[in-house]
């Protein structure tokens, strides 16, 4: 069998080269999310600040809780949840004693980091202020110089400055004139370090606490016992023991968050990838069945069982997959680089983080795509079973077979499924549970399209019938004609062209759903006309505030928080005059931020059952919970986020307290605020605001793009295939054709006819799709149900299409006119 | 005194119906057919088309159930099986030659010959091969694919895979039916020369009085029954009958 399947095989190899390419792309792509997932997993994040010292004491970058579930039985099972902080942790500073009292501790080093930017430094990344007491936990040596006293900094080897020069320095505390007192011998990638006096780091950092605590064996100490017992001296505090890769994870908050991020995308990308896959190859597979109907009739009737054909089926899937898949793995290899790549540049995966390669992914994609392969020839393979051994005695070839009551039916539970998850999607209200739903209900409905396309294929070929034979009399009246009898072949056409204009239009259009919908909130809600934009210290607040003309100017600052377990996006502001700046959206309360009140969203209020006055705790992005009180309840959270929080609530734990905007009402006039904001700060009007959204967001999109880019390209390519194999498939049909009498002009006006209305029908339906998964998806996440269609890209997406559709079909079309 | 059972015929249809679709589309194909196809003999099936021709050769090769009655191969009783045992039937125990699209292109004319065997998991008997493949005279293409054979020789290809397995009948729907007429009476001739040198039985449907005139026995079929069994045919005496029926008018 196996023989016989690698000759059928390399005899057809037209036949499978459809199969061949999308196996090829579905491995790649696989590949290349399973390295992103494989990062998110493994990706390890080696220690810089750090690297100089074994232990380190610091705070616990996560929270827990544990969910009891009540088994039934009487027994009650404890689950202890764990995710990450981000925020740094901060610990009091008189764990530094404790720590130091533990045998085998040689010495501590404290270390207190904060905000500290070197005003017209070069380097691009972060920059963060701390004592020189903690240079050696680098460690960090003099190469010049002496070490900081009051009013003076040491400054690392890439800031260019030198020995006595006066630089200027941002902290939250506002801009500084300090004198340069050394340079250091070193410096670190992506991170740039200001040291400062201890008694200065101290004031400018949080009081009486720490942000890690280095601890120096004694000579001959055993670093692992050591570490165990300042483990067991911290218990009941709330300090934490790092040694290892875990100091790098310490350092790189934001890396755990990038490492979720990359998980749940390259779950989801992969996992769509592999369900396209499945689609395409079982849709390509269908229809080279469909073209060696008469060789398996023939088979069957000289004594081939069902089984047997079956089995062989199932090998040439197997053979092909198993050319294809190493092939594609090792191009996913290339493609999953340059994923990280362009994650990288759009921030996505953070500078700490490396790319883990591993031979993980390709391995498993290899397999994912052989099982792909397999499964899609045993669907195809069902329609084998009831080829009729007469059929290879009757001259006509195969008469279209009914559609099967098996297909039937699963397409109707697709339906049903798909229905199903429109109900469900347009419940969801957060993004990472929409996300991956809205892209299964496409999937969802493609396939009910797939399975059902056949009917949907005859019935329209039945109406269009007499309209197109009056319209474009013989070449209509055939291409309606076909279209009826091969229904199965249109559909299987159909199919590819509706999953590509479907998806494409979902994938393009969620994001501009959701813009429209924050932008049009935040056009209701900003009440300011100018905004001063970058890092805002408080003392320029004040400056801006006495600008003549200004009545009102709002600090803001975004976080992320907790309540519960349910994780927000909150917003910092201000309290001062905050109604002449923002506006929210009130539906209930009175909106102030005084003290301790706080305002949330209604979408959050249901989720946690608050109401105006109650009393609720808030896990800050730092781990330390602050009791507030709900003073108003909003609407437009897509704009300003679940929780409106005072500013000086969200500055005390966050890692750079430094206000990311500044909201201005009033009449005063941009250059007076330029000159009160100084250097460093952009003044935006409303047109400008609104502008640096666009390109925020557009950067946002970006990054969904390129990953689901690649699912479209898939689409595309395997919508080229379908239709280019169904034609060159023709090339007999055709010779009879002109043999009859059909010009060729008729026979390419036929193929362009019925190419026309698989495009026409494939948009319709494929337009279908994404409006109803895109409804669904807004009236959950949005509240309304209006789906951002931008008319203009969906043009473009349905005159792509088309085009891909026109060359595949026709070029094969005159190939095989040509050929007789 | 000693009692001779008869030896069975090779295939024996009692009272076969078949019926395609139903209710008011219901097409009746076969009327209740009863007929012997002795052991060792060429039969051929004439008749308009339409009358039946293909569904009797189908039914009676197995490659069809009848919707009642009974069809015996030799002792074996076809009516009842399953799908997979008719067809593992039709692997060792039955031949077929068909009026084109016999052979599977990817593989060798000596491939396709044995390919019964392969699909019964076993091996083909290598001197047999050559034996049969020498009589319908192709042992010099042993190694072709059939798009390199002319029709004829292609047809005879599907003779030998349908002589291969020694089968106790060889059936043929219009063997000659998209041949010239040179052609087709070499193929007439191998089929009869089985018969008289092997023993072979042979079943083969026909439009052409000329192919049915190298049968034993010609069977007329008309709307479903058979009207008439002439034996010692001549092409004048078959193409009156067929005019009689109303084939020609
Ligand atoms: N699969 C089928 N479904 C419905 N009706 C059928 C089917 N196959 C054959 N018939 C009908 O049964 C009758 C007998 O058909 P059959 O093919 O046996 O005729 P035939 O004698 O072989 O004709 P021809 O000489 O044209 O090949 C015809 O009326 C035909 O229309
Ligand atoms: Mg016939």
């Amino acid at each position: 069998m196996l023989g016989l399947a690698l000759r059928t095989l390399r005899s057809r190899l037209s036949g499978f080269v459809g199969a061949f390419v999308a196996l090829l792309c579905a491995a790649a792509m696989v590949t290349a999310c399973g390295i992103l997932l494989d990062t998110g997993l493994r990706g390890t994040v080696p220690p810089q600040r750090y690297a100089g010292t074994p232990i380190i004491v610091a705070g616990d970058q996560e929270v827990h809780w544990t969910t009891s579930k009540d088994k039934g039985d009487g027994e009650v099972k404890e689950k202890t949840k764990s995710k990450p902080l981000t925020e740094r942790a901060w610990i009091p500073a008189d764990l530094a004693a404790k720590v130091a009292a533990v045998p085998g501790v040689a010495a501590v080093r404290t270390e207190v980091t904060f905000p500290a930017t070197v005003i017209g430094a070069p380097g691009d990344g972060e920059s963060w202020g701390h004592g020189f007491e903690s240079a050696p936990l680098t460690p960090y040596a003099l190469a010049t110089g002496a070490e900081p006293k009051t009013g003076e900094v040491v400054l690392d080897a890439h800031s260019g400055a030198k020995t006595g020069d006066t630089v200027r320095v941002l902290t939250a505390d506002g801009v500084g004139e300090y004198k340069v007192s050394g340079i250091t011998a070193t410096a670190l990638d992506g991170q740039s370090s200001v040291f400062f006096s201890t008694d200065e780091a101290a004031r400018l950092a949080r009081a009486g606490q720490l942000t890690a605590i280095g601890v120096v064996p004694a000579p001959g100490t055993d670093t692992g016992a050591l570490a165990d017992a300042v483990r067991a001296a911290l218990t009941g505090t709330p300090g934490k023991v790092y040694t290892g890769d875990d100091r790098g994870r310490l350092e790189f908050v934001d890396a755990d968050a990038a490492r979720v991020k990359l998980i749940s995308m390259g779950g989801a990308i992969g996992g769509s990838a592999l369900l396209v896959a499945i689609l395409v190859v079982v849709g390509t597979f269908a229809l080279s069945m469909q073209q060696r109907h008469r060789e398996i009739a023939l088979l069957r009737a000289i004594g081939a069982t069902p089984r047997q054909m079956r089995s062989l089926i199932g090998r040439e899937a197997l053979l092909v997959g198993a050319t294809a898949a190493p092939l594609g793995a090792l191009a996913g290899i290339g493609l999953g680089v340059w994923l990280g790549s362009r994650f990288r540049d759009l921030g996505v995966l953070p500078e700490a983080l490396d790319l883990v390669i591993s031979p993980f992914p390709p391995i498993v994609a290899a397999l994912a795509t052989l099982l792909a392969a397999f499964v899609a020839a045993r669907v195809s393979a069902r329609g084998v079973i009831r080829v009729r051994p007469t059929e290879a005695l009757s001259e006509s070839g195969s008469a279209a077979p009914r559609v099967g009551v098996a297909r039937i039916l699963a397409g109707l539970l697709a339906v049903a499924g798909g229905v199903v998850l429109l109900i469900v999607l347009s419940g969801l209200r957060t993004e990472p549970a929409a996300g991956p739903v809205t892209f299964l209900t496409a999937i969802v409905w493609v396939v009910a399209l797939s399975l059902l396309g056949p009917l949907l294929a005859r019935a329209v070929a039945f109406l269009l019938t007499p309209v197109l034979s009056v319209l474009l009399r013989a070449g209509g009246y055939l291409a309606a004609k076909t279209a009826r009898a091969q229904a199965r072949r249109m559909a299987s056409v159909i199919t590819p062209l509706g999953l590509l204009v479907g998806m494409t239009a979902t994938i393009l259009f969620v994001p501009t759903t959701m813009g429209d919908a924050a932008a049009d909130d935040l056009r209701a809600g900003t009440l300011a006309s100018y905004t001063v934009a970058g890092h805002v210290p408080s003392s320029t607040a004040e400056a801006i505030r006495a600008v003549p003309g200004v009545t009102a100017a709002t600090e803001s600052l975004t976080t992320t928080v907790r309540v519960g377990q349910d994780k927000y996006r909150a917003q910092g502001l201000s309290a001062q005059n905050l109604t002449l700046t923002v506006d929210p959206g009130v539906v209930d309360g009175s909106f102030s931020l005084d003290g301790d009140h706080a305002a949330i969203s209604s979408l959050a209020a249901d989720q946690r059952g608050l109401s105006v006055g109650d009393k609720f705790t808030v896990t800050m992005g730092d781990g330390v919970h602050v009791e507030l009180t709900v003073s108003a309840i909003y609407s437009r959270h897509l704009g300003f986020g679940d929780l409106l929080l005072p500013y000086p609530v969200v500055a005390a734990h966050v890692d750079t307290p430094l206000a990311s905007t500044v909201l201005v009402s009033g009449t005063a006039d941009a250059a007076a605020l330029r000159a009160a904001a100084g250097p460093g700060l952009a003044v935006l009007n409303g047109a400008e605001t609104a502008d640096a959204r666009d390109a925020a967001a557009s950067a946002n999109a970006e990054v969904q793009l390129i990953a689901m880019g690649l699912i479209i390209a898939f689409a595309a390519i395997a919508a080229v295939n379908t239709l280019a194999m169904a034609t060159a498939d023709r090339a007999r049909e055709l010779a009879l054709l002109r043999l009859i009498g059909t010009t060729r002009r008729q026979v390419l006006l036929m193929l362009r006819t019925e190419t026309a209305v698989a495009v026409v029908l494939a948009a319709i339906v494929g337009t279908g799709i994404a409006l109803a998964t895109l409804t669904a998806f807004a009236s959950g996440m949005t509240g309304a149900a209006r789906p951002g269609f931008e008319l203009g890209t969906y043009a473009v997406i349905v005159g792509g299409a088309a085009a891909l559709a026109w060359i595949a079909t026709v070029l094969p079309g005159r190939v095989a006119l040509r050929r007789q | 005194m000693s009692t001779t059972v008869a030896a069975p015929p090779a295939v024996r249809l009692e009272s076969v119906t078949k019926t395609y679709g139903k209710g008011a589309n219901a097409v009746r194909a076969l009327r209740s057919v009863s007929v012997d196809i002795p052991r060792g003999s060429f039969t051929a099936v004439m008749g308009p088309s339409g009358s039946g021709k293909s569904t009797f050769l189908h039914c009676a090769a197995g490659l069809d159930h009848p919707t009642s009655g009974s069809v015996r191969l030799g002792d074996t009783e076809l009516a009842g099986m399953s799908e997979t045992a008719l067809t593992k039937l039709r692997r060792t125990r039955v031949g077929f030659v068909f009026q084109s699209f016999n052979l599977v292109p990817a593989l060798t004319v000596t491939e396709n010959v044995t390919l019964p065997f392969r699909l019964a998991g076993q091996k083909a008997d290598k001197e047999w091969t050559a034996e049969v493949l020498r009589r319908v005279g192709l042992e010099q293409r042993a190694g072709h694919r059939p798009s390199e054979l002319s029709g004829g020789q292609q047809q005879r290809v599907a003779v030998a895979r349908a002589l291969v397995t020694r089968p106790e009948v060889v059936f043929g729907d219009e063997p000659t039916g998209a041949l010239d007429t040179v052609t087709a009476k070499e193929i007439l001739n191998l089929l009869r020369a089985t018969v008289d040198a092997m023993g072979q039985t042979v079943v083969m449907v026909t439009h052409d009085p000329v192919a049915a005139s190298y049968a034993d026995t010609v069977l007329f079929l008309a709307d479903g029954d058979i009207v008439e069994a002439m034996s010692s045919p001549t092409a004048d005496k078959v193409a009156e009958r067929m005019t009689h029926l109303g084939a020609w008018s």
